[in-house]
């Protein structure tokens, strides 16, 4: 159509149009050009703190440290819950980390055999990405320093140092104190203390059981931070020490509890089962509380394997249940205790007698004594002293369940103390209107069966009561003024607890404590249940007590009266005590769970307990240990007559010898 | 040399002639451009020449060598090339539908052996060319108004869709608004301008929010308010403009850029490339680049305006006009302007296939300006 487009043909509208709109598509460029100019000004000039602000927290971050967990010390000071230091080796998952290499290259300075090297294969697959997996804990300093020095050229690996908790004194300690553990997804709550993003720290633990639970957020401390340089993949570039916020270490608790008593009563429970606590009867501190058999708190903090957990949930003698403050038992005869006081506070003459011939017959049944031919005739002394079923049956009839339920509530059986840790049970002090609420739904059973004193009166029927119960009583008892309560904490953070003396007096007369306490005294005299156990050996220091053998089950049906055959029905063992008799200090009470006997399993392990806490008493040890007296000192040679060794020489120059 | 030279066409084949007639200032501040790219590869590899700055200086090296090869090249052997380098284009997109490779969930590259590349980058050239000569011998009348427009239309739209398939939405927009501007360079009507912009404005929203393919609502939808979602797909937006404000008037210095040294800036050393820049040359920085892109563009638009033959203009123009887009449409996303798109920016951005689409581009443009007193016939029924 058109010729060829030479360039002179073309000074034509085609071109005039063209050079109009390009001069239009420059003018658009440009405006573009300066529009970005002024949105760059905008950012970059006005804008700038704000981005600079969010800059710098992209390029900072603050990672928490946890504080020195708070120590646990006895009432002298000794550790019992401390810290040391844990080299770990940890291994991200992340870009770039051939996990599987890595640990391969690790079994270089560190022992991971293949079987470990696999299950912590899976582990760091398993894990959270740039969450670090901890492959070896408790590295010797030359495997830490050997990886350290390395650790430029393991990709994804570090090597630091944490803390570890230590319980050095293993298991006496393990039920009172408990101990720390990882923390579960369960522990982690929106609100309150457990909100808080130290849980999420692969160092940190959690108080699981006893005072390091009911106490964790004084022993967690404040945690500090560290301020370190970040990238976008949250891994650490560098580390800026100006900015750090040092961490607050937690408050150290003290106990009440003495290392040696505890460790002690641990060790005289053997094989058995049970527990032992003793209190300062005018304090009422608690100096041990020991339940056995024990586990070692250690291998919690460590994590159990599923065969140790199996272990210690599978025992017969139930090692991880506090058997001082869970576990319930009828008390047996040491209730008499507290029989007597009723009877007392009921108006009975003390003197007055009951014949015993074995037991008694009522309501059709026959109740033995524990004595088959019979105490003969006993008063309340008597009867305290030989443990005779017969009186207190007898009498019971007089007294009635809700005086006896008054006094035992009064003594602090069935009652749950501010212990400061958590696993009491309240057991059971029954009268008249608790069996009616009891048996609510069951109207036949809820009036109170005059027979269902008699079993009452000896500490056997519904009554349930745990260690510490006892041990308050017998406190009490001993106390004879003051309704003591227990105390374990004696301060936390420096800051001391009430004492457990602040208490009100006991709503008892002083005479009546006074003859029950003469009663306990007999026991442990020559003829008691208790003489030969009870001998502390301490001269004159002597203990006063009382011996409990409690059924678990009715005899009647036969077998082997709770002495023998299977562990599981024998009888247990109860003695309550105090010592000094003449000025009481420290009162206790040991259940040996089917030990068979008071007097047989029980009492030897209390007088054994009580020894060692009556020779940790200063006080005590100086009556105990008398000094010897000196020798007179006679001055049979005058000084000035010792001839010289000259005058000698002389003399024996005269008798014609050599010296 | 003179430009009587140029007029007289036994001197003006003459090899040293061509090569005096290249605008070295032009090559100058397509050097600068790529050094400070260079400079700033150099910078968010921490300190390093490897991976990319070194590469990156020396394909652009290699880039400007070809460069001049192709602009001392004749027109007429562009001319002739153009309709065979569309055709190969759009049945390397054709192809790329049968057996390209997906990469990133998206269809865009085609392998030849171990050779990979992406088929979109050569309709880009194709399409200016295509268009330059299809409008070279087209009187004014048609090309402003009248049913022939269907052939340029029909030639913009095959690409634009084949490409809007794979999914590559930038590029099929870049390719889209490149042919537009060779239209309306070429003299199209105002009316239908107008009416094309607002059919445009018209359709968008629908397309949005009927037609598009999930990440690419959710990359508008973020673009319009990035703080709704900060870690996810408004990321990459939020983190530009943190680099971006946070480097102010001077920046942190360069190597200092926090943003881009411990990788919150996505992408930094190829589409937020410009970040960096900011980040650790601040404002200063910024506006020095842009005014080198702005010369550039000058410089290139300036020679189309030279250019005697009607192909050489919209040729060149065409050129200019993707060059263009490609900086507002990167600087638009680096500043929170825009979606994103996987635009680069061209020259700074590290990265081959674009810089060899865009120096190829230069190449034609010195081209069309080393001849551009030369006769370029109107080439009815010649494809070679």
């Amino acid at each position: 159509m058109t010729g060829p487009a030479i360039f002179f043909e073309e000074v034509n509208e085609r071109q005039g149009v063209f050079h109009r709109r390009a001069i239009l598509l420059g003018t658009f460029a440009g405006l573009g050009l300066t529009a970005m100019g002024g949105r760059l000004a905008y950012l970059q000039l006005f804008q700038t703190q704000r981005y600079e602000r969010l800059s710098t927290s992209n390029q900072f971050n603050f990672k928490l440290m946890p504080a020195p967990r708070g120590v646990i010390v006895d009432r002298n000071g000794a550790v019992l819950a401390a810290n040391r230091p844990n080299f770990r080796l940890l291994v991200v998952r992340d870009k770039g980390v051939d996990a599987e290499a890595t640990l391969k290259t690790l079994a270089n300075y560190v022992p991971l055999d293949d079987v470990r090297q696999r299950r912590l294969l899976k582990d760091i697959n398993s894990a959270p990405r740039r969450a670090p997996v901890s492959v070896m804990e408790d590295m010797s300093w030359e495997q830490f320093s050997a990886i350290s020095v390395r650790a430029p050229e393991l990709v994804g690996v570090t090597a630091d140092m944490g803390e570890v908790r230590v319980y050095p004194h293993g298991g006496a300690f393990a039920h009172v104190i408990g101990y720390v553990a990882k923390v579960n997804r369960e522990d982690i709550s929106l609100t309150g203390p457990n909100a808080d993003p130290i849980l999420l720290h692969p160092g940190f633990r959690m108080g699981k059981q006893g005072v390091e639970k009911a106490f964790d957020l004084e022993l967690r401390g404040r945690p500090g931070a560290r301020k370190v340089e970040v990238d976008a993949n949250g891994r650490e570039v560098r580390h800026h020490d100006e900015g750090d916020i040092t961490p607050e270490p937690g408050a150290e608790i003290q106990l009440t509890l003495d290392v040696d008593v505890q460790n002690r009563a641990l060790e005289v429970f053997g094989e058995e089962s049970g527990g032992a606590v003793v209190m300062d009867c005018r304090t009422g501190d608690i100096i041990c509380m020991t339940s056995a058999p024990s586990f070692d708190a250690n291998r919690f903090v460590r994590g159990l394997t599923s065969a140790e957990y199996r272990g210690l949930a599978g025992f017969e003698r139930k090692p991880m249940l506090d058997k001082c403050l869970s576990g319930l038992y009828p008390p047996g005869s040491t209730f008499k205790t507290m029989t007597a006081l009723a009877i007392l506070e009921a108006g009975i003459d003390p003197e007055a007698r009951v014949s015993c011939g074995g037991g008694m017959n009522f309501g059709g049944r026959y109740f033995h004594c524990h004595k088959k031919g019979g105490h003969g005739s006993q008063n309340l002394h008597e009867a305290i002293k030989n443990s005779c079923d017969t009186y207190f049956y007898s009498m019971s009839l007089r007294v009635g369940p809700d005086r006896i339920a008054q006094a035992a509530r009064a003594f602090g059986l069935g009652q749950i103390f501010d212990i400061g840790i958590p696993g009491q049970k309240r057991g059971i002090v029954p009268d008249r209107a608790w069996k009616k609420r009891y048996f609510a739904k069951n109207v036949d059973q809820q009036p109170w069966w005059p027979g269902e004193n008699l079993s009452y009166a000896i500490g056997q029927g519904y009554l349930q009561v745990n260690c510490l119960q006892l041990a308050v009583m017998t406190a009490r008892l001993a106390n004879g003024v003051k309704a003591l309560n227990p105390r374990l904490v004696r301060s936390v953070g420096g800051k001391e607890l009430p004492k457990g003396s602040e208490a009100p007096d006991l709503p008892f007369l002083r005479e009546h404590i006074d003859r029950v306490r003469a009663g306990m005294g007999a026991v442990t005299e020559a003829g008691g249940t208790a003489f030969r156990a009870s001998q502390l050996g301490l001269g004159d220091i002597l203990m006063a007590g009382k011996t409990g053998t409690a059924q678990v089950r009715n005899y009647d049906k036969g077998g082997s009266r709770g002495k023998g055959g299977v562990w599981h029905l024998r009888d247990h063992g109860l003695f309550v005590a105090y010592a000094p008799v003449d000025a009481p200090r420290y009162a206790m009470a040991v259940i040996v769970q089917h030990g068979m006997g008071g007097s047989t399993a029980a009492a030897p392990r209390a007088r054994e307990i009580m020894r060692t806490t009556l020779l940790k008493d200063p006080e005590l040890r100086a009556r105990i240990v008398k000094p010897l007296p000196m020798p007179e000192i006679v001055p049979d040679i005058e000084l000035d007559n010792i001839p010289n060794p000259t005058t000698i020489e002389r003399i024996a120059a005269a008798a014609g010898g050599p010296a | 040399m003179t430009v009587s030279a140029l007029t007289r066409p036994g001197e003006r084949d003459r090899l040293i002639v061509k090569l005096s007639e290249i605008d070295w200032l032009f090559v100058l501040v397509l050097c600068l451009i790529a050094g400070t790219g260079s400079l700033m590869l150099f910078s968010i590899a921490g300190s390093s020449w490897t991976p990319w700055s070194a590469a990156h200086a020396m394909r652009f090296g290699i880039c400007v060598v070809l460069m001049i090869a192709l602009a001392v090249m004749d027109i007429r052997v562009w001319f002739a090339l153009a309709y065979p380098i569309y055709g190969l284009g759009v049945l390397l997109l054709i192809a790329v539908e049968l057996v390209g490779d997906v990469r990133l969930g998206a269809q865009r590259w085609l392998s030849i052996g171990s050779f990979s590349f992406q088929p979109s980058e050569v309709i880009k050239v194709g399409i200016v060319l295509a268009l330059a000569r299809l409008y070279h011998g087209v009187p004014a009348q048609r090309a402003q108004l009248s049913w022939w427009l269907f052939i340029p239309a029909a030639m913009i739209a095959v690409p634009v869709l084949l490409v809007a398939h794979q999914p590559d939405l930038g590029t099929a927009m870049l390719i889209a608004m490149t042919g537009g501007a060779i239209v309306v360079l070429a003299g199209l009507s105002w009316k239908v301008i107008a009416s094309a912009i607002f059919g445009v404005l018209a359709v968008i929203p629908p397309y949005v929010l009927f037609g598009m393919h999930e990440y690419q609502r959710q990359r508008v939808l973020t673009f319009l308010d990035p703080e709704t979602d900060p870690s996810g797909s408004g990321y990459h937006i939020l983190q530009s403009m943190i680099a971006l404000g946070s480097g102010g008037l001077l920046g942190k210095g360069y190597g200092l850029g926090s943003q881009s040294q411990l990788n919150f800036l996505p992408e930094k050393q190829t589409d937020f490339i410009f970040a960096t820049l900011a980040e650790e040359f601040g404002f200063v920085g910024c506006v020095s680049v842009l005014i080198l892109y702005g010369a550039a563009i000058f410089m290139a638009l300036r020679t189309s305006y030279l250019s005697h033959s009607h192909f050489g203009r919209l040729a060149a123009a065409g050129v200019t006009a993707t060059f263009t887009l490609y900086v507002m449409i990167n600087g638009a996303m680096v500043m929170g302007l825009a979606p994103v798109v996987g635009v680069p920016m061209p020259m700074l951005s590290y990265g081959g296939t674009v810089m060899l689409t865009v120096m190829i581009g230069f190449g034609l443009i010195q081209s069309v300006r080393v001849h551009r007193y030369s006769e370029v016939t109107s080439g009815k029924g010649s494809f070679v």
